[in-house]
C-alpha cells in the first residue's frame, strides 16, 4: 500500500509536468537569432519607411535633408507640404479663422466634403474665443454659426452644449470639460485637418511606421499564447528578452 | 559568384579586429537581379497552372491540349459520371487569398457545370460539393453545395457566357464565389489540407475554360485583398503603443545609427518647436551619438567617391579601424578606390592600383568574389552596362559607406562587442522580430495567410495609393 502511494504520487507530477511542456513551443534563443538573422530586408525599405514618416508628419525641412543625404526620393512633392504644415500650425497656435482660409486656398472642396472637420474647426474657434474672455463674442459666435449645425446634428449639438458650458465657469479648467481648453484639443483638430489634406491629396494619412509598431505588440501577443520565445519587450533598445519557460 | 559572397560571411578574415561583418548590413543588396532571387525563394509556393489531365476519370470529360478547358463527353445517366476537373496543383496558402475564375462557353443541355475546391482524394466522377471535403458553386440551380447533403441557396444560376469566380480568403477562413465580376457570397472554411482548384461539367456539350490566373480577371481580386488587409490592419491599428512618441523616438534613432547628421537637426529642430507633446521624455541619449559628425563626414566623401580622403581621415580619426590592411574594412575600401577608377574611366590607374592594393586579398578566399566581381568590369568596353553595373553605382557606395559606419561604431567602447547594435539600428532590430514572429505566427494556422515582409507591405502602400 505504501508502493503504491508514492507511485500515485509520481504519476501526477509527470502528468503534470507533461501537460506544461506540451501547451507551447519552445524556441531557444539560439534558434531564434538565427531566424532573425536570416529575415532579409533592404536599406532602401528602411529609408522609405522613414522618408513616408518625415513627409506624412510634415517634417519638410528633415524630410528635404533626408533626400540629399539618403538619396532617398520623398513620395509627394515637399511644397504641398509646407503648404499643409501651415495649416496646421495655425491651429495648434490657435488661429483657426486663418487655418481656414489657408485649407481653402490650398483646396476649397475639402471643408465641403468634411463637415465633422468643419464643425471640429468651428467648435475650436468657440474654445479660443472662450479662453481669450471674448464672452460677447463667444456666444454670438455659438449662436450664429454653431447652433445651426447642432439642430442638424445630435453629436454636435452635444459638443456645442460641452463647450458652452466652459463660460459658465469662472476657471475654465474646473469645468467638467475642462480637458477642450487644453493644448491637447487643438492638436486633435490639427491632427483631423493634416489628415484631410492628406487624403484630398490622394496620401495615406497616417505614416506607416506606427502601424508597423503596432503590429509587432500585436503579433508577439498573438504568439505568446502558441510559443515561448526572446520578445522585445523595450522598443527603445530592441533588446531580446529570454524566454520564460 | 553570389554563392561565393555568401561564403564570405561563414569564412573568418585572417587578421581581422573587430570584424563586423559586412554581409549582414541592410544595404549588402545592391544587385536587384540577386534581391529578386533571394525574394522569390522566399516566396516560392508551386501554383496551380492548367487543369490536371492525369487523375480525371477519363470517361467523362476531355481536357483540351493547352490544359484549360474541358468538355462533356459522358451521357449523364445518373450522378456518379461528372465529368470533373481538379487544377494541377493545389491552392498555394501562404499568401492572404487564393482565387480562380471559369468561363462558361457552352452550358449545354441541362447547364450543370460548377465551381469550386476539392481535396486529394476526392471521387473523380462526382460534382465538387457532393462529397465531404468538398465545396462547389453549381450553375443550373444556383446552390451552394458543401459536402454531402442537399444544397443550400447562395446565388443566381449561370449560364452560357457567364465568368464565375472562386477563391479561399485565408485571412478569414472563408471561401467566395463571384460572378461575372461581383461578388455572390462567402462561407466558413471547414476543410483542411491542400486544396485543389475544381471546375467540372455534366451534360451533353457543356464546355469551360479556365483562368489560373495567365489572364486578368473578371473580379478585382486586387481590389478586394486589399480591403481584406485594411481589415486587419484596423485589427492591429487599434492597438496601443505604451508611449505615442515611440515613432519619433525610433526614427531619431535611424538616423544617429547612419550618421545623417543633418537631417537629425532638422528633426530635432522642428520637434523643439512642436507642442510638449511630442517631444521625447527623457531617454536615455542612445549610443549611436558616438561619432556622429565623424561618421557624416566618412558617409559624404564616400557616397561622392573620395576614397583618398576618406582614408586620410580614417587615419586621422580612427586608426584602428584601418589599422590591419587585411582587415574586410580595407578590402572594401581599396576594392570602391578602384571602382572608382573604373567609372572616371582611368583604367590604367586602375589597373596599377589593383596590382598595389588589391592583389594581396586575392589570396584570402573571403574576398573571392567581391574581388572577382569588381576586377570584371575591367573586361568591359561598357562596364555600367554589364551584368556587374551595379557595383558602379551608387548602392555600392552606400554599401562601403554603411560598413565604415559600422566599422566607426565598434570602436566606441560601449559597443565594442555588441556587433548587433553596430551593424543594426533600432529600427531594423524591430523590423526583423516583427518577420520572425509574423512567420511564426503563421506556422500556427497551418501555413495560411500572410506574413510580412517589409517590401511586400511597402508595395502595397503604393497600390493603394493609386487607386
Amino acid at each position: 500500500m505504501f508502493l503504491s502511494r508514492i507511485v500515485l504520487r509520481d504519476l501526477d507530477s509527470i502528468d503534470s509536468l507533461a501537460s506544461m511542456a506540451s501547451s507551447k513551443k519552445v524556441v531557444t534563443r539560439d534558434e531564434w537569432e538565427r531566424k532573425l538573422r536570416d529575415v532579409k530586408i533592404r536599406k532602401e525599405d528602411m529609408n522609405r519607411l522613414v522618408m513616408n514618416f518625415l513627409v506624412t508628419e510634415g517634417f519638410v525641412d528633415a524630410a528635404d535633408k533626408f533626400r540629399i543625404e539618403s538619396g532617398t526620393q520623398p513620395e509627394i512633392d515637399l511644397a504641398t507640404i509646407t503648404d499643409r504644415m501651415e495649416v496646421k500650425k495655425a491651429v495648434q497656435s490657435g488661429n483657426v479663422q486663418e487655418a481656414i482660409e489657408k485649407i481653402n486656398d490650398l483646396n476649397p472642396t475639402i471643408l465641403d466634403t468634411n463637415p465633422q472637420l468643419y464643425f471640429h474647426l468651428q467648435q475650436q474657434k468657440l474654445i479660443e474665443l472662450i479662453r481669450a474672455g471674448k464672452v460677447s463674442e463667444a456666444l454670438e459666435f455659438a449662436q450664429e454659426e454653431l447652433a445651426p449645425r447642432g439642430e442638424e446634428n445630435q453629436t454636435f449639438l452635444e459638443e456645442i452644449e460641452k463647450t458652452v458650458a466652459l463660460l459658465v465657469f469662472e476657471d475654465g479648467k474646473n469645468c467638467p470639460y475642462g480637458e477642450l481648453l487644453d493644448v491637447s484639443q487643438r492638436l486633435k483638430t490639427a491632427s483631423e485637418v493634416n489628415a484631410a489634406i492628406l487624403t484630398s491629396q490622394s496620401h495615406e494619412k497616417d505614416p506607416k511606421l506606427p502601424s508597423l509598431l503596432k503590429m509587432l505588440l500585436w503579433t508577439q501577443n498573438q504568439l505568446d499564447e502558441k510559443a515561448a520565445y526572446p520578445r522585445i519587450k523595450d522598443f527603445t533598445t530592441a533588446a531580446l528578452e529570454d524566454p520564460s519557460i | 559568384m553570389i554563392a561565393n559572397q555568401e561564403a564570405e560571411a561563414a569564412v573568418p578574415v585572417p587578421g581581422a579586429v573587430t570584424a563586423v561583418d559586412p554581409m549582414r548590413l541592410a544595404s549588402r543588396w545592391r544587385s536587384p537581379e540577386e534581391w529578386e532571387r533571394a525574394v522569390k525563394e522566399l516566396e516560392a509556393e508551386p501554383l496551380p497552372s492548367e487543369l490536371n489531365t492525369f487523375n480525371s476519370s477519363g470517361l467523362f470529360a476531355v481536357v483540351s491540349t493547352d490544359k484549360l478547358s474541358v468538355r462533356y463527353l459522358g451521357s449523364h445517366n445518373h450522378g456518379h459520371d461528372v465529368g470533373v476537373v481538379q487544377a494541377d496543383r493545389p491552392a498555394p496558402t501562404r499568401r492572404a487569398v487564393y482565387y480562380f475564375e471559369m468561363g462558361v462557353k457552352n452550358a449545354g443541355f441541362k447547364g450543370q457545370t460548377s465551381i469550386g475546391f476539392t481535396n486529394e482524394s476526392f471521387k473523380m466522377r462526382r460534382q465538387p460539393g457532393w462529397e465531404s471535403n468538398s465545396c462547389g458553386y453549381h450553375g443550373d440551380d444556383g446552390k451552394l453545395y458543401r459536402g454531402q447533403g442537399p444544397g443550400e441557396s447562395f446565388g443566381p444560376k449561370f449560364t452560357t457566357g457567364d465568368t464565375i469566380g472562386a477563391g479561399i480568403n485565408y485571412l478569414s477562413q472563408e471561401f467566395f464565389f463571384t460572378k461575372n465580376g461581383s461578388l455572390v457570397g462567402a462561407f466558413a472554411k471547414d476543410i483542411k489540407g491542400p486544396l485543389y482548384p475544381t471546375i467540372a461539367v455534366h451534360s451533353h456539350g457543356e464546355e469551360l475554360t479556365v483562368n489560373f490566373g495567365k489572364e486578368p480577371f473578371c473580379f478585382d481580386i486586387e481590389g478586394y485583398i486589399l480591403e481584406e488587409k485594411m481589415r486587419q490592419q484596423s485589427v492591429t491599428d487599434k492597438v496601443k503603443l505604451e508611449e505615442p512618441n515611440i515613432s519619433h523616438w525610433i526614427v531619431r534613432s535611424y538616423l544617429l545609427h547612419y550618421g545623417y547628421q543633418d537631417t537629425l537637426n532638422s528633426f530635432d529642430m522642428a520637434n523643439a518647436t512642436e507642442p510638449p507633446a511630442t517631444c521625447q521624455n527623457g531617454h536615455r541619449e542612445p549610443p549611436e551619438t558616438y561619432g556622429l559628425s565623424h561618421r557624416k563626414l566618412l558617409r559624404q566623401l564616400i557616397m561622392s567617391g573620395d576614397i583618398d580622403s576618406t582614408f586620410k581621415r580614417l587615419e586621422e580619426w580612427y586608426p584602428q579601424v584601418i589599422k590591419d590592411e587585411k582587415s574586410v574594412i580595407c578590402f572594401l575600401l581599396h576594392s570602391q578606390r578602384f571602382i572608382e577608377y573604373i567609372r572616371d574611366e582611368q583604367l590604367e590607374d586602375a589597373v596599377k592600383y589593383a596590382r598595389t592594393s588589391l592583389a594581396s586579398f586575392l589570396t584570402h578566399k573571403a574576398f573571392e568574389g567581391l574581388i572577382e566581381d569588381s576586377v570584371a568590369l575591367l573586361a568591359y568596353e561598357k562596364p555600367a552596362e554589364s551584368s556587374i553595373g551595379y557595383l558602379l553605382d551608387s548602392p555600392q557606395r552606400e554599401f562601403v559607406a554603411d560598413a565604415v559606419n559600422a566599422a566607426v561604431l565598434s570602436t566606441n567602447p560601449v559597443m565594442k562587442d555588441d556587433h548587433e547594435g553596430c551593424l543594426y539600428s533600432c529600427l531594423e532590430r524591430l523590423l526583423r522580430q516583427l518577420t520572425v514572429c509574423s512567420f511564426e505566427q503563421r506556422t500556427f494556422n497551418n501555413n495560411q495567410g500572410d506574413a510580412f515582409l517589409l517590401h511586400k507591405e511597402l508595395r502595397s502602400c503604393e497600390r493603394s495609393r493609386c487607386s
